[in-house]
């Protein structure tokens, strides 16, 4: 056996993290706009079925069902359409379904704000929108804080199934080099392991990070 | 002279439940009026039908001669300040900041103009040096006081008080009811309702007293009080009387301490 342990090993697993990085960011984006439009049609616009029922349906169906089928449904089903690269049906793939995710939470924050918040925005001659915009969003941003971090470290680990469609990420390099190898298994995934662990931790002190800033007195006791 | 609001003949059910059956009331520029009645007995709908955070079923609401509809309700809250039972101050905006928030953006003031000015309406409810302080930093009765400075800051036309110290430990609502006898005798035009027997004789111009959604009798706080026309009046304000003390508040001028 060879050891795995060369500089252009490491650096083959450092660009494998930052595909991983780069897939995260995308779909990080994605699921924070469209769940975040999610969430305040579901709080915030008429309750007509044919406005809240596709949500609802689109909700179930993409929480529903495991990842990979995701993946995969995107990935060849699409390919047969379009001219889509694995990165971006990845990206679009998971980012649906972080929307989906997100949308949760964000719903829940919103419904968080006490009704009395917007009650005497109104009163004073806030539009709708504005007061939402001015009132309950930051309320909510702050209470949505918490189950994001969840959520962060939950797509971040999502990312390493991206290579069932063909996507060369950080978990699949890995593997990569064991094979290589022919063995040294427990060293490459805890290399590989602990590349996963700092970003995770690092994503999350600055998530506290940000939640103790925006904290105000009161903020506990008012949830 | 033009009344400040005229309320004609509101009337409001929600489902089966018919809580207004025809209220006409109105307010003349400083005048104080205080809405009593018993528990359901719609003073609050009522209330929050003239600024259409509830929608009336039927019945029409003049603000200085124009009526109050869905196309203009927006602009006309500018005008109206609403004091709320539970306050309902902005729980992550300090005390400053709660003031100051309808001054920036709503009438789009100048930041330094908008803060002396909510400081000015701050220093008015004796509440200055609490203005970085948030709201579960005060107390009730501080709360409220911060809630009616809010109102004061965008100079209403009219002031809708709806309970305002039904929320507050007793020995809270005096600051509260100080600071309203002190508005009222400077010549606000407050409607209030609430139970406070001691303000309502000391400063209100008119008693109006309801029950299952009418206006039972009105007239000035002495003559319901010593000699009500109807029975259910009487009544009502006997059960009030009992326990309150006999001397309301006193007007005073100029700031007193939180």
């Amino acid at each position: 056996m060879l050891s795995p342990i060369t500089a252009s090993n490491i650096w083959f697993l450092i660009k494998g993290l930052g595909v991983a990085l780069e897939i995260l960011a995308a779909l990080l984006t994605i699921g924070f706009l469209v769940g975040g439009a999610l969430a305040m049609v579901q709080v915030y616009a008429p309750r007509k079925w044919y406005i809240q029922g596709p949500i609802r349906v689109f909700d179930r169906i993409v929480r529903g069902i495991p990842i990979l089928l995701l993946l995969f449904t995107f990935y060849f089903g699409l390919s047969d359409v379009l001219n889509i690269s694995p990165m971006l049906a990845s990206i679009v793939a998971l980012g649906i379904r972080s929307s989906a995710y997100q949308a949760q939470i964000f719903r829940s924050a919103l419904l968080s704000v006490p009704p009395g918040q917007l009650s005497a925005a109104k009163a004073m001659g806030f539009t709708r929108p504005h007061a939402i915009w001015t009132i309950a969003i930051p309320l909510a941003f702050r209470y949505a804080l918490g189950p994001w971090t969840n959520e962060f470290s939950s797509e971040l680990k999502a990312t390493s199934l991206v290579y069932v469609i063909g996507v060369s990420e950080l978990t699949n390099r890995a593997s990569t080099i064991i094979s290589n190898a022919g063995g040294y298994i427990l060293l490459v995934f805890a290399v590989t392991a602990l590349l996963y662990f700092v970003v995770n931790k690092t994503g999350n002190s600055l998530l506290y990070g940000l939640e103790a800033r925006l904290r105000f007195p009161g903020f506990e006791r008012a949830n | 002279m033009t009344d400040v609001m005229a309320a004609t003949d509101i009337t409001k059910s929600f489902g089966s439940d018919q809580v207004l059956r025809g209220i006409s009331m109105s307010l003349k520029k400083g005048e104080t009026k205080v809405l009593l009645g018993p528990s359901g007995s719609g003073k609050s709908t009522f209330l929050r039908c003239i600024n259409r955070l509830t929608l009336p079923d039927s019945g029409r609401v003049t603000l200085s001669g124009v009526e109050v509809t869905t196309d203009n309700e927006t602009n006309m809250r500018r005008r109206i300040g609403f004091v709320f039972q539970e306050f309902n101050l902005f729980m992550h905006l300090t005390a400053l900041d709660n003031v100051r928030v309808s001054l920036v953006k709503i009438k789009k003031m100048p930041k330094a103009e908008a803060t002396a000015k909510a400081r000015a309406v701050l220093e008015k409810v004796g509440l200055a040096q609490k203005e970085k302080s948030y709201p579960a930093e005060l107390s009730g009765g501080q709360q409220q006081r911060v809630s009616i400075a809010r109102a004061l800051a965008m100079d209403p036309e009219l002031i809708l008080f709806d309970e305002p110290t039904s929320a507050l430990d007793p020995e809270l609502t005096q600051e509260v009811v100080q600071v309203m006898a002190d508005l009222s005798a400077e010549g606000m035009t407050m409607l209030v309702v609430s139970h406070e027997m001691g303000f309502a004789r000391a400063a209100a111009d008119e008693l109006v007293f309801m029950e299952n959604g009418v206006v039972v009798e009105t007239g000035p706080p002495e003559k319901l009080f010593t000699a009500p026309e109807a029975e259910r009046t009487r009544s009502f304000l006997r059960l009030l009387s009992d326990g309150e003390p006999a001397q309301g508040p006193v007007p005073t001028s100029g700031a007193r301490d939180g």
